[in-house]
């Protein structure tokens, strides 16, 4: 494993949620100790199961590891740091100003930025203690901060204004007003993030094109602000010994080969590691110790029994009834959100309703094979790059127009956030979703909970009104807003997509929960690309597809209200012919 | 000197850029900030989502708030007396206020905006 040889004494592993970044992480880090080096494991994952990986309680204070000598590991949680922050703020006027206005202060302090700047505020401090290094070899994190958390810190601009008066917020920074530590600390952390003799950046990807298209862009962007020290691993490569008797796990090393042969060029010169498919998921010592070896792993054959689970054809039989309508499809990245959107899209239209499908798909491949190959079908596209970009230059042209240099620099920083892509899809949005009265209109992007209600200042004044002419029993007045229009689950169906993993899951729920905030509750969930469903023959498959079932029922008993399973398809659900089975209605298993 | 004090509502942060689009009147008002500066005139500003406690320790906000509610800002007082609420005072209002003229630049003062202003 390149990635482990003479390494700094940081090591950062990042990636996307589900690819294997915390394994990695404690496999490295048993790995290290066991060869007698002296090892901390920092995790900042919210839902940190560093500890059940060890049989332990960590916490947010070090902890020695006692199954394993030489290794502490810590636990910090970045939602509970921004909850921390949001309470020293709105705790003071809790109970002086209206709970009303006291809520919408904690909505403005509940975006993605405020738990990114408050996590690195949290690991600023291992980041610059020298003393850290004098007990410790080598660090190693789950997780990575973003480049654009990076690069703001970096400007000099972000800074002035709140030191100089110590109010007036210039940017997304404006919070870090309210954090505890310097702002040469700060400097510090982001320099010892540079340095490579300090630190190396570990990529995670899975073989897949999307993930490794997405790993490329966060080794472009964290490689122009410096950190060029970057390792990739592909994780979860399938053994070529597994193909031979299943033609399940031949299509899927086909399509991991293929993926891999097509690796962006910014990647192909990257050291890179490959780290196989283990049959079970890794938790617990003897598993991370097996986690880097190459003899073949074994396994022994199982068959599940598979649970009855609905298909996605009972919803789109549901959504039909209601003959037109807003349909979103929202996810994480890679949970295939684009291929479900355009199977129901297809299912409907092969129904003879009207249906505009529109994608934010970055290849476009699946909007170009769909275009005008169906009739009542109409494939539109919403570029985020291309709308964020329109937006970013309207911004810059009106409000950034006489900007010394450092507030230009802030300012286009700024719109480099993760809320700018949100606003910016939002309006593209907004244009086509008032045709969803007349036909179906079926969406694989969505603005998030937060986003619609910052967005939704204007709603609460048209909320005001409505319920007063609801008081004066007036009938006729008719009107909608955008955010009554998603609320209304007549009118829009949120589907919230995800895999039968434990992160992605995880990751689900809080989108679920993020939306009830915003008074949108999910029509349904829908599990995608599972390997139970596919009925796998090879033996390393069926131990992953037995693992998958703990997580079916989780979203079934626990978050859903109603769901579905997508079976992995052997091939790549691209075109009419291939997207239409996932849609096709499933011999439900008969009970024993 | 006469003290001229605008509370904003809730802003993610103040440029507004993270808003459904850039307010046009957050520009122009930024910009005629700076003008009155330059006449001497100062303006306190207060971002509700960041200094919350601004406006409840200030008794006549406080009161606003309880009455009209978030939706009701901006709510602007000229010594310490409610002088406009619902929306951002023009250039004239602000001279008024502050007791300069109007007049004293005669070549328009380009519209500027620095970090810090509450513009961006």
């Amino acid at each position: 494993m390149r990635f482990l040889d003479q390494t700094p004494p940081f090591l950062f592993f990042t990636g996307k949620g589900g690819v294997g970044k915390t394994s990695l992480a404690c496999a490295s880090a048993v790995r290290f100790a066991d060869a007698g080096k002296r090892v901390l494991l920092v995790s900042t994952d919210p839902a940190s199961n560093v500890g059940q990986v060890f049989g332990m309680a960590i916490g947010n204070r070090i902890k020695a590891v006692e199954s394993v000598p030489r290794l502490h590991a810590l636990e910090i949680d970045p939602q509970a740091a921004a909850q921390r922050y949001r309470d020293r703020i709105v705790g003071p006027v809790r109970g002086l100003l209206p709970d009303a206005v006291v809520n919408g202060i904690e909505e403005q302090l509940s975006g993605a930025c405020i738990t990114e700047i408050a996590a690195f505020d949290e690991f600023t401090a291992l980041l610059t203690d020298g003393a850290l290094l004098q007990d410790y070899d080598v660090v190693i994190f789950d997780t990575a901060p973003t480049g654009h958390t990076i690069r703001l810190l970096q400007l000099p601009g972000a800074w002035s204004s709140f030191l100089e008066e110590g109010k007036g917020d210039a940017s997304c920074l404006g919070p870090l007003a309210g954090l505890e530590k310097q702002r040469a600390q700060y400097k510090a952390a982001v320099d010892a993030l540079a340095d490579a003799s300090h630190t190396r950046l570990v990529l995670v990807a899975r073989a897949q094109v999307s993930a490794l298209r997405e790993v490329a862009r966060t080794h472009e962007e964290l490689a122009a602000i410096g950190l060029t020290q970057q390792h990739l691993v592909i994780n979860a490569v399938l053994p070529e010994g597994e193909a031979a008797t299943d033609p399940l796990a031949a299509a899927i090393r086909a399509r991991e080969r293929a993926a891999l042969a097509a690796v962006p060029d910014v990647l192909a010169n990257l050291p890179t590691d490959y780290v196989a498919l283990k049959p079970v998921n890794l938790v617990g010592l003897q598993a991370l110790r097996m986690m880097f070896s190459d003899a073949p792993a074994t396994a022994d054959s199982v068959s599940t029994a598979l649970p009855e689970a609905p298909d996605l054809a009972s919803l789109v039989d549901e959504m039909a009834r209601d003959e037109h309508g807003l349909i979103m499809v929202m996810g994480k990245g890679g949970v295939g959100k684009t291929t479900l959107a355009a199977a129901i899209a297809v299912e409907l239209a092969r129904r003879n309703f009207p249906v505009h499908l529109t994608t934010s798909d970055p290849a476009a491949h699946l909007t170009d094979t769909l275009e005008g190959s169906l009739e009542h079908l109409t494939v539109s596209r919403i570029d985020p790059h291309t709308e964020t970009e329109r937006y970013r230059q309207h911004v810059l042209s009106t409000k950034g127009k006489d900007l010394d240099e450092q507030g230009r620099a802030l300012l286009e920083e700024d719109l480099r956030s993760p809320c700018t892509e949100e606003i910016a899809v939002f309006q593209a949005f907004s244009r086509i979703i008032r045709e969803a009265g007349r036909k179906f209109v079926v969406m694989d992007t969505a603005p998030t909970g937060h986003t619609l209600l910052l967005l939704d200042a204007t709603g609460a004044y048209h909320r005001e009104i409505a319920r007063q002419f609801g008081k004066s029993g007036e009938r006729g007045m008719h009107f909608t807003t955008p955010m009554m229009q998603l609320q209304d689950e007549k009118q829009t169906k949120v589907l919230i997509a995800t895999l039968a993993e434990t992160t992605p899951v995880l990751e689900a729920a809080g989108l679920q929960d993020d939306l009830r905030r915003a008074g949108i509750e999910p029509w349904a969930w829908i599990i995608n690309n599972s390997l139970a469903f596919a009925r796998p023959a090879s033996p390393l498959l069926q131990q992953r597809a037995a693992n998958e079932l703990v997580q079916i029922d989780t979203v079934a008993t626990r978050h859903a209200r109603r769901w579905a399973v997508v079976p992995l398809q052997p091939q790549e659900p691209v075109g009419i012919e291939r997207l239409s089975r996932l849609t096709a209605h499933r011999p439900q298993p008969t009970p024993a | 000197m006469t003290t001229i004090q605008i509370y904003d509502p809730a802003l993610c942060c103040s440029s507004g850029v993270c808003g459904v689009d850039v307010d046009q009147q957050l520009v122009t008002l930024a910009a005629d900030l700076k003008w009155l500066e330059q006449q001497g005139g100062k303006v306190e500003r207060f971002n509700l989502a960041q200094q919350p406690m601004a406006f409840a320790e200030n008794a006549v906000v406080k009161g606003f708030l309880e009455r009209s509610g978030q939706e009701g800002l901006p709510l602007i007082l000229v010594n310490g007396e409610v002088a406009l609420a619902g929306r951002y005072p023009r250039r004239a209002e602000l001279a008024r206020w502050a007791g300069v003229s109007q007049f004293t630049v005669t070549a328009a003062p380009a519209p500027s905006c620095a970090p810090g202003s509450g513009c961006c």
